[in-house]
């Protein structure tokens, strides 16, 4: 029993008041002056004391009444598990969760893992409900809730288990074991937790809760195989431009985690399924090698590569594959006033420089930007042009498609008011020749633009001196990212559709400002054509375990829809919202194509997490004391129980209404034995 | 009379005695005396007044030296010898009363203190003296000798007057002062102790024998309150000794068994020490008429008188 008020019983002091008002109270009141105590004094004091109380029941029903009610209050409840003892042995609920990542391939673990999930299931009485899970990186149930007529299904769906790509999580397998006990209504609840018990995959507790009751049953599949096992776990690719064709350099990273060195092993790049170059491998225990392949020529897109190593008690983590496609250039049409004003070339020269991405230039004139350029281009940079309304019109096009619009004012700048794109109004050129240049006051760090300048010394804006601007009014849905040291904004920012529009509020040349000659314009402008153009480094590969969508390896963000190709073969068509995602589950390339299915849109590689090759185990008790919340949650071994309903929690704390009555009840016993008394 | 009450105990037939709490009233000693021992001889048949001098006692043989005035010259006629006359020598006896004023006798449950009680017990006893022309003194003591009114034939008022304005202060020892009196009291008398005797009945007989050395006669007088009896308290209280200030929580149901058997035992101590020693005792109840302790005082006296 425990009490959810446990300080009343400070209360029980009270108590001491019905015996001090019989013992010390009464004697203080009355003084009787009496010749001599020499008698009284020869009668044994200690008699005299212990007679004193009157009657002795009446004292007692007093004391329990009053102890009964402080008892009330510190609301007694009887614990589940003491209820459930009381109830003793019942039908249980068992969860067998099953650990089929990919570790459990090592040697012979994962037979061993089928047989002790076996003995679980025939271990199970006519009365008891089985439950499977499967679980890696996530948890599936393989058959939920099976009666004892269901027991075949549950042997056939541990023996069609095999291990899978992914890596060892206990946190979810634990919250699915916790919902189907928690759905439960059987009396016991046990949960068999058959696994490899990496260390890697435990992160502390995560949530993971059980029931209270709950008896969880570690069962440990360790040891075995004596043998060196080895892990690539990663490549790194060296880009190289070679009589203009694009080549790259494979170095991989072989890991032994087994127990005994390698020696004499094979490591072999692969491209496109042939095995192209070998490589001898030799890994002392716990030893990482780097091996360096001869650069490679990218033949096309979506190269397909693999890194695969010998043969050895663990397979699976020895391939490793990755994906390579020449690099894509981020095309940018920048509009300029012509020859002329020459204004674009700071733009130019600036973006002549990038690598990572490759921008690609084209300057043309307002009236000179054809429907091909803007069809081919990400990036569109207005330098200070009169805009006609038809070119932004089909600007407007543009940017909602996905495009991405820099506009720089100068003097010379102006917009079709019809055309709502534009981030802010503009309005009349502030000249700040005289006086103070205007600078850069605030700006909004925790933009993608501005974010490699939120660090110290990482670019100073304040340099740059503004000596005229246009006065800009913001629309209601744009950002104001940098203000003027007056407060006036400098450079906002609006999404029309898919695409983003910036406003400079003052020129990108020097005809309004030296910002062009400072260290941060580069990076600026970079940052912010990267920016508009939505440019990611496309991952050469993802991890099982990441979720794929449709969109990936296109170049601008299209309406997603095709086919996905796994490397088993399966073909897993995507819906046309674009809302559904995969999940990789398998190693290998996943291939996506589009709707009819002939051409191939992106190939993903799909590794393995080599963290779990590491076989390191971890004591189970650590994740049984976590899930069972300690010692006192749970039990290693024993009873179970109920689920807990607020209503069983309800009846498990009315205890305090009984005890509550009877103490009011010995009260009223109280005063008729005391009637009775005082009329005796 | 409206004084009189209607005890009547049955030891003494005929006698009509008055409510100590009533005659406490009263507040005049020697009116209180007088009323008492007027009323008590009124109801006694015999004459009190024996003891005279003129009483014949006895008739012994002439030795030489004798007195020839004392010869009986009738029996010398009759039998031709010469026989001695003896009368009882009882004139002008000293008559001492010893009065406890310790704290502890300042007590009483009934209207009236054990000290009350004892003075006027005190006064009767002096006036009844005094009736009989003997010489009468007075000597009150708690830890030492307090008041001392030597024995005189014209001491009656001076005791009557000392026993008036008795105060209790101090608590009460009884050997000390008993011890001293012993030696003080050269001439053969009859000396009263009238006390609680809040003692060891040891000590008390201890402190008292000695008064008898001197052929003294000795009448002891234990005063007691009803409630010292009879404990007849009902309320657990704490409670208070007048002498030491000493508390003590008592719940007197428990213990009116005990404590009646202890008093039972002391009481019953002190009459057989007292008897052995050939000591006079008297228990008196507060709460029992005065007369009660006269004539047991009288008939003791003339018990002695006979013995002789």
């Amino acid at each position: 029993m425990s009490f959810l008020a446990p300080l009343f019983f400070a209360a029980l002091a009270a108590l001491a008041i019905p015996v001090l008002i019989h013992l010390i109270q009464r004697e203080k009141k009355q003084v009787v002056r009496f010749p001599s105590l020499m008698f009284v004094q020869r009668v044994p004091y200690k008699s005299v004391r212990r007679r004193r109380i009157h009657n002795w029941l009446l004292l007692c029903v007093r004391l329990t009444a009053l102890a009964l009610i402080v008892l009330a209050f510190a609301r007694p409840f009887l614990r589940r598990d003491t209820l459930n003892t009381a109830v003793g042995a019942g039908a249980r609920e068992v969860v067998v969760l099953l650990d089929d990542s990919y570790s459990l391939a090592y040697g012979d673990h994962w037979e061993r893992a089928r047989a002790a999930a076996s003995n679980a299931i025939n271990g199970l009485g006519p009365d008891d409900r089985g439950s499977l899970v499967l679980f890696g990186s996530g948890a599936e149930i393989a058959l939920r809730s099976a009666a004892s007529g269901d027991r075949p299904r549950l042997a056939a769906a541990v023996a069609a288990a095999r291990p899978g790509a992914s890596a060892t999580r206990y946190a979810p397998a634990l919250k699915v074991a916790g919902s189907i006990l928690a759905e439960s209504s059987l009396p016991r609840r046990e949960v068999v937790l058959i696994s490899d018990f990496q260390r890697g995959g435990w992160r502390g507790e995560e949530g993971a809760r059980l029931p209270e009751g709950t008896t969880v049953t570690p069962v440990a599949i360790a040891g075995g195989a004596d043998a060196p096992n080895v892990a690539v776990t990663g490549v790194s690719l060296a880009r190289s431009t070679f009589s203009n064709q694009e080549r790259v350099a494979v170095t991989a990273v072989a890991v032994n985690r087994g127990t005994r060195a390698l020696r004499g092993g094979q490591l072999s790049l692969e491209i496109g399924g042939r095995p192209i170059q070998s490589k001898p491998l030799d890994v002392e225990v716990n030893g990482s090698v780097s091996v360096v392949f001869d650069p490679v020529t990218v033949a096309g897109a979506f190269m397909r590569g693999s890194v695969r190593a010998s043969d050895d008690a663990l397979a699976v983590d020895n391939a490793f594959h990755f994906v390579v496609s020449p690099a894509q250039p981020v095309r940018v049409i920048v509009v300029d006033r012509g020859a002329t004003g020459g204004g674009a070339l700071y733009l130019t020269r600036a973006l002549a420089i990038g690598e990572a991405p490759r921008f690609e230039t084209v300057v043309r004139q307002p009236d000179a930007v054809a429907e091909d350029d803007l069809r081919r281009a990400s990036v569109v940079l207005l330098n200070d042009v009169a805009v006609p309304a038809a070119l932004a019109r089909r600007l407007q096009r543009f940017v909602e498609g996905g495009g991405g619009l820099l506009v720089a004012l100068g003097p010379r700048a102006s917009w079709s008011p019809d055309v709502d794109v534009l981030p802010a109004a503009i309005e009349a050129p502030v000249d700040r020749t005289r006086g103070d240049a205007a600078r850069l006051g605030t700006l909004e760090f925790g933009h993608p633009g501005f974010e490699p300048f939120r660090a110290p010394r990482s670019g100073d804006f304040a340099a740059a001196r503004i000596y005229g601007y246009r006065a800009v009014k913001p629309a209601a849905d744009a950002q104001v990212l940098a203000r003027f040291d007056g407060g006036a904004p400098a450079l906002v920012e609006r999404r029309v559709g898919a695409g983003k529009v910036l406003l400079w509020a003052s020129s990108l040349d020097l005809s309004w400002s030296d910002f062009p000659l400072k260290p941060v314009y580069l990076p600026f402008v970079h940052r912010a054509a990267r920016h508009l153009a939505s440019y990611s480094e496309p991952a050469p590969w993802l991890t099982v375990g990441q979720v794929l969508d449709a969109s990936a390896g296109a170049a601008r963000s299209q309406p997603a829809s095709g086919v996905v190709l796994t490397p088993s073969g399966r073909r897993v068509s995507m819906d046309e919202e674009g809302a559904e995602v995969i999940e990789l589950a398998e190693q290998g390339f996943y291939e996506l194509r589009n709707r009819s299915g002939d051409a191939v849109t992106a190939v993903v590689a799909s590794n393995v997490d080599t963290a779990e090759s590491d076989l390191t185990p971890m004591d189970p008790k650590e994740i049984v004391a976590a899930a069972t919340a300690g010692p006192g949650g749970g039990r290693e071994a024993g009873g179970s129980g109920q689920p807990v309903t607020p209503e069983t929690q309800e009846r498990s704390q009315r205890l305090w209404w009984y005890v509550l009555c009877l103490g009011i009840l010995l009260l009223g016993a109280d005063t008729v034995i005391s009637n009775r008394l005082s009329k005796s | 009379m409206s004084l009189m009450a209607s005890h009547n105990p049955s030891a003494i037939p005929g006698a009509r005695f008055m409510d100590p709490v009533v005659l406490a009233r009263i507040g005049n000693l020697s009116l209180v005396s007088r009323a008492v021992v007027d009323g008590f001889i009124n109801g006694l048949h015999k004459a009190p007044y024996f003891g005279a001098s003129v009483d014949f006692a006895e008739h012994r043989g002439y030795v030489p030296g004798d007195d020839i005035r004392r010869v009986d010259w009738r029996v010398w006629a009759r039998t031709d010898r010469y026989y001695v006359k003896e009368y009882e020598a009882e004139s002008n006896m000293n008559f001492s009363v010893l009065l406890d004023i310790s704290k502890s006798m300042d007590y009483g449950s009934i209207g009236m203190t054990k000290l009350d009680y004892a003075r006027m017990l005190t006064a009767c006893l002096t006036n009844l003296v005094h009736h009989q022309r003997d010489r009468v003194g007075f000597v009150a003591f708690d830890e030492d000798i307090v008041e001392h009114v030597p024995p005189s034939a014209k001491h009656m008022e001076t005791v009557l007057h000392v026993l008036d304005r008795l105060k209790p202060g101090r608590p009460g020892r009884l050997r000390e002062p008993l011890h001293k009196l012993a030696e003080h009291f050269g001439r053969r008398g009859v000396l009263v102790v009238i006390s609680d005797f809040y003692a060891d009945p040891e000590t008390v007989v201890d402190a008292v024998t000695p008064l008898r050395f001197r052929g003294n006669d000795l009448v002891v007088f234990h005063v007691l309150d009803p409630a010292e009896i009879e404990f007849g308290f009902t309320n657990a209280s704490a409670f208070e000794d007048l002498e030491s200030g000493e508390q003590l929580p008592v719940v007197p149901e428990a213990m009116r068994k005990e404590y009646r058997s202890l008093v039972r035992a002391h009481i019953d101590a002190l009459q057989q020490r007292f008897s052995e020693v050939r000591v006079d005792y008297t228990l008196l109840d507060t709460s029992k008429p005065l007369d009660h302790a006269l004539f047991r005082y009288l008939s003791s006296r003339e018990k002695k008188l006979r013995l002789r």
